[in-house]
């Protein structure tokens, strides 16, 4: 019977978790046992999922350090010899694979998104060129498959409850640290708006009440922009102002108020996905640039679409009657 | 105290355009440049040399011959010592094989402190640094937003790093790796007009298999542990511009295509 | 005298009120829009004037001038302060700006005479909605309408987007008042016209303060008919085809106010909306119905006599609303300032130069193509890219618009873009025998090619600076060559 480890990190139960998922589509109808592993945690979530859970307390261990985990996946791969030991690509998971894979001389393949056979071999496709492309890379030489994970990417539907047995493992080797934690502080909510995901953006025709742009802001779990025309009014501060003498943003989703869509402004939507336009004119040049335009006023529109959302919501809360996991 | 940065020259990613109509990236003409994280390491660099003149400030690259003139550059703004691995036996090498040959110069050369980046902006494995860290015995951190110049010696080294839900701060013990972010803004300083053509061979260093004599096989193709089976292209849809009104059908529309998205 | 008695001096002459020594003014006043970059990063590498001074009337002016030629203090006149090409950068570090703040009446509006009389200091915008109040125009729109004044606009030839129709400052001025070093006061009255030896009304319009300065001009005014404008928009095949049918237009006997044609690059940045990265040829015809009307029947007839190049015609309507959003305002020129600071990157330099209708076309590829191969920073560049849109019976001009990103120091971005770019520009033109400098005037960033420009005609200028200016006392550096200030504020040596 395989066996295949999951590097489960702290930081990231779920999507630790989610990477059974991977293995289900490693293996397909072959099974395979799955091990877990935590370092100096404990993790609720694996219980009944996977099959064994590899636990590892020991205050003298540093589990910061990648260099003392890679030791301890090494102690534990020699012990059971795993053909698939899969991490998540967290940012204590990309510092782990590549010394791990290291250590055991098996090639690794970095941030996979999708994987598959060709020929029958596995096949692990990953993004290149700050994914502008996609590469599909095979492993060469023998050892277990090794890989770390893009997260929120694969998901795992629990199909049916296991009984997993805990292991405590007690490392061998087990060497000082060179590292040392001098002080950690969760993160603050970034206001940069180059970091946002959804952008709500209010220009010319938000000017009489431009505050009314957080009431879709929070449903959308956005933050708020604007064009030159609000700031020159002295309606937002300069830090928000998107455009080529303000910022350069990315998101996903740019909803655009009551903009005209002067070049100067378009010139700081290098990247965004989609772009909603709402404008009383629908051949504002903006229009011309988005996925959809909503031909009207900006208000009306923040107000029937953000009680739009709040309805279905409640929708969706009644029929699951589910706590939304966090 | 001396510092060495790790770098990659990469193409410009920025510039790739897709093709629409043959669904394919078009990369002709694109420029090779500096990698970002990496331009940050030697920024960082450079300012403790501008603060403590005596930091003696090495640059190691592994590349092809064609990129000199980035690296003739590097040598303009002060760095003292720029060398470039290059040979034909290593083309093709894998991050296995590339981190390989990396570890084996630098354990000819000393260092207090490697400074390298944390994301290359074309392959973005992230995998050599942490590679070297396992071949040359030493501790590695990543995504480093800042270094306290001011705690910085030749035995330990103060930072701060960008972790998914949080921001720690960490003591490393030196000879050790750093593996800093372009987000952490340090920055490389421009050339000088009066600089720009500057004869600066007496700092290059360049480093052939005939240093350090591998055997064919154990790198290169032959040598790499991964290989890319193919690649292809992300298919792009062009932008349908689609009007809808402000009644119950359009944000009906709205919320349809928020919603298939991700957004709600 | 040294520079403190210099300033008292200047109070004692003037007012406390009137003389200002406030550091960030003098720093702004060092240098012009050509070096708005490092101007926003604070690293320009000219010295600061000892003082702006705002005199009150011509009178006072005149004081200013007999003592600054006594005592040899460089003097640069100074109106919206929109000059883009040096002609208000400071190279002496004994210098002080006179600034027309005050000369700021609108002395008369008379439409009988079709004539309205200001002093320098008044703004274009502000006599332009005095006359509209009367159903006049001035007929003069340059795109820094809204902040320019009428001292600069004559001293630097400005030129508007209407040109086409009402022609040139030099074509709208009757009379004016200068003043020069020697303190001598010079009024050429308002005549519709005369033959009373050369027009020396041309020593004043285009001097860029090199000789004189400027206190007061008249104007004529024109009837305003906004109610009949037509336009006409077209997506063309190349730069090539356009010029052909303004050249059909003008050859033909019409005046469009505005008659223009873009490269697909610089079209991107005003009709990024509908050019589908071609070029673009557009019309605007003015004035009362009948000549609109002829007009547009011309417009038409020539794009069909040329349509091989004529992909198709656009919506009337997006070319008359990109009309009204064009020009600057001093928030416009604000947020490019904030927007310099903060960015490593640069918008909206140009350099503009004329030629005859068949060497035009010439000049344009010929630019293209050794800005691309010859500019070392080439693959900098975010956009380059040119429109016509100034004609005339026997010829137009060639704006060259270009944008790039800065990976340099701010100090050395003026020599290794900028002015790289510009040199290439201006070589190309003179050799193929254009002029370097069609409406923004020589300033001091093209004076190293003033002689080439003019030829052996330079002479004539060259005298008319040894007498009016003997001393060498108004705007330093402006047109007339200076070895030493070239090499030391231009190539650093």
């Amino acid at each position: 019977m395989k066996k295949s480890l999951i590097f489960i990190d702290n930081d990231n139960h779920k999507n630790s978790i989610d990477l059974l998922e991977v293995v289900r589509q490693i293996y397909v109808d072959d099974g395979c046992e799955t091990y877990g592993i935590c370092i100096n945690h404990d993790s609720l979530m694996a219980n009944n999922v996977f099959d064994k859970l590899i636990q590892v307390i020991d205050p003298d261990i540093f589990q910061n350090d990648p260099m003392i985990v890679t030791d301890i996946m090494e102690e534990v791969h020699k012990k059971y010899d795993f053909d698939a030991i899969l991490i998540p690509a967290t940012n204590f998971g990309r510092m782990l694979a590549p010394r791990l894979s290291m250590r055991l001389h098996v090639g690794l393949v970095a941030d996979v998104t999708a994987i598959g056979y060709k020929d029958d071999v596995l096949e692990m496709v990953r993004p290149a060129f700050s994914g502008k492309i996609m590469a599909g890379i095979v492993q060469q030489g023998i050892g277990p498959t090794m890989m770390s994970i893009r997260q929120n990417v694969f998901s795992y539907e629990e199909k049916m409850s296991k009984t997993t047995e805990v292991i405590r493992y007690h490392p061998l080797k087990k060497r000082k640290s060179g590292l040392k934690l001098l002080d950690m502080n969760p993160k603050v909510q970034s206001y940069d708006i180059r970091n946002s995901e959804v952008l709500i953006s209010g220009g010319g025709g938000t000017v009489k009440n431009f505050q009314k742009l957080e009431m879709l802001a929070d449903v959308l779990c956005g933050q708020i922009s604007a064009s030159r025309m609000i700031i020159d009014k002295g309606i937002a501060p300069r830090n928000i102002q998107v455009g080529q003498s303000g910022k350069t943003v990315t998101p996903k989703l740019y909803i655009a108020l009551g903009i005209n869509g002067a070049i100067q402004h378009i010139e700081g939507l290098k990247n965004v996905e989609y772009i909603i336009s709402v404008n009383i004119n629908k051949n504002a040049p903006i229009c011309f640039l988005s996925d959809l335009v909503v031909e009207g006023d900006a208000f009306e529109f923040i107000d029937k679409l953000s009680m739009k959302i709040k309805n279905e919501q409640i929708v969706t809360n009644k029929l699951k009657k589910v706590e939304p996991r966090r | 105290m001396k510092i060495v940065c790790m770098v990659k020259i990469v193409p410009d990613v920025d510039k790739f355009e897709y093709d629409f109509e043959s669904n394919t990236v078009v990369r002709d003409n694109v420029r090779m440049i500096l990698n970002p994280d990496d331009a940050s390491g030697v920024g960082f660099a450079l300012k403790v040399k501008s603060m403590k003149p005596d930091t003696i400030v090495e640059v190691v690259t592994m590349a092809p011959e064609s990129v000199e003139p980035l690296l003739l550059d590097l040598a303009r703004v002060g760095v003292d010592r720029v060398t470039y691995i290059s040979d034909p036996i290593f083309s093709g090498s894998d991050s296995y094989a590339t981190s390989k040959i990396l570890a084996k110069y630098l354990e000819t050369t000393s260092y207090d402190c490697i400074l390298t980046g944390t994301h290359a902006i074309d392959g973005d494995t992230s995998h050599v640094p942490a590679q070297l860290g396992e071949l040359l015995d030493l501790c590695q951190m990543s995504n480093v937003i800042k270094i306290d110049e001011d705690a910085l010696d030749e035995s330990k080294v103060v930072f701060t790093v960008d972790n998914d839900t949080s921001v720690s701060t960490y003591e490393m013990k030196l000879p050790g790796i750093l593996s800093i972010q372009k987000e952490s803004n340090y920055k490389l300083p421009y050339i000088k007009y009066e600089d720009i053509n500057k004869d600066v061979n007496d700092q290059i260093n360049i480093i052939s298999n005939d240093d350090l004599a591998f055997e064919k096989g154990k790198v290169g193709l032959e040598g790499s542990l991964t290989k890319v089976n193919r690649t292809f292209v992300k298919e792009y849809k062009k932008r349908n511009k689609v009007v809808v009104g402000n009644d119950e059908q359009g944000i009906e529309t709205v919320y349809s295509f928020l919603k298939d998205k991700g957004f709600v | 005298m040294n520079k403190d008695q210099i300033v008292q001096s200047l109070i004692d002459l003037l007012s406390k009120d009137q003389v200002n020594t406030n550091h960030e003014a003098l720093y702004d006043a060092s240098a012009d829009r050509y070096k708005k970059y490092a101007k926003a990063r604070k690293v320009l590498k000219v010295p600061m004037p000892l003082a702006i001074v705002y005199p009150n009337d011509t009178q006072e002016i005149s004081e200013l001038l007999k003592f600054c030629n006594k005592n040899l203090i460089n003097v640069i006149p100074r109106g919206g302060k929109t000059a883009t090409e040096g002609g208000l950068e400071n190279w002496k570090d004994i210098t002080i700006v006179i600034d027309a703040l005050h000369l700021d009446k609108i002395i008369k509006i008379d439409p009988y005479n079709s004539q309205a009389t200001v002093q320098a200091g008044v703004a274009l915008q502000d006599l332009e909605d005095e006359l509209r109040k009367i159903g006049c125009t001035t007929g003069h729109s340059p795109q820094s309408k809204p902040v320019a004044k009428y001292g600069g606009l004559l001293a630097t030839r400005s030129i508007g987007q209407f040109s086409t129709l009402y022609g040139g400052i030099e074509d709208m001025v009757v009379g004016l008042e200068c003043v020069f070093p020697d303190g001598h006061i010079s009024r050429i009255k308002n005549v519709s016209r005369r033959s009373g030896g050369p027009d020396i009304r041309h020593i004043a319009i285009g001097n860029e303060g090199s000789l004189c300065y400027i206190t007061e001009a008249t104007i004529k005014i024109f009837k305003f008919y906004p109610e009949n404008n037509k336009f006409y928009g077209y997506l063309i095949k190349d730069v090539e085809t356009g010029i052909k049918v303004l050249r059909e237009v003008m050859v033909n006997g019409f005046r469009p106010s505005v008659a223009r044609t873009y490269s697909e690059q610089d079209a991107a940045q005003h009709f990024y909306h509908f050019h589908d990265n071609k070029c673009v040829l557009l019309f605007m015809a003015e004035g009362p119905k009948g000549i609109v009307e002829a007009t547009g029947q011309a417009i038409e007839e020539a794009v069909e006599k040329f349509k091989d190049g004529i992909i198709k015609q656009v919506d009337s309507q997006l070319i008359s609303d990109w009309f009204d959003n064009l020009n600057w305002s001093q928030k416009d020129i604000d947020d490019e300032y904030e927007g310099m600071i903060e960015n490593d990157s640069h918008a909206g330099y140009t350099t503009e130069i004329s030629a005859d209708w068949e060497t035009i076309p010439k000049i344009y590829n010929n630019v293209i193509k050794k800005v691309k191969s010859e500019f070392p920073r080439a693959h900098d560049l975010t956009m380059l890219g040119g429109h016509s849109s100034h004609s005339y019976l026997n010829g137009t001009n060639m704006y060259f618009v270009y944008n790039y990103k800065i990976n340099c120091a701010p100090e050395d971005e003026m020599l290794i873009y900028h002015h790289a770019i510009q040199k290439i520009i201006v070589e190309e033109t003179l050799r193929m025998g254009g002029s370097m400098c069609h409406h923004h005037g020589i300033g001091k960033f093209r004076n190293e090619w003033s002689k080439q420009e003019h030829g052996s005609a330079f002479y004539m200028l060259e005298k008319l600076k040894e007498v009016f200016d003997p001393k060498g006392i108004m705007n330093y550096g402006t047109i007339f060559p200076q070895e030493d200030a070239i090499k030391k504020y231009i190539y650093k040596g």
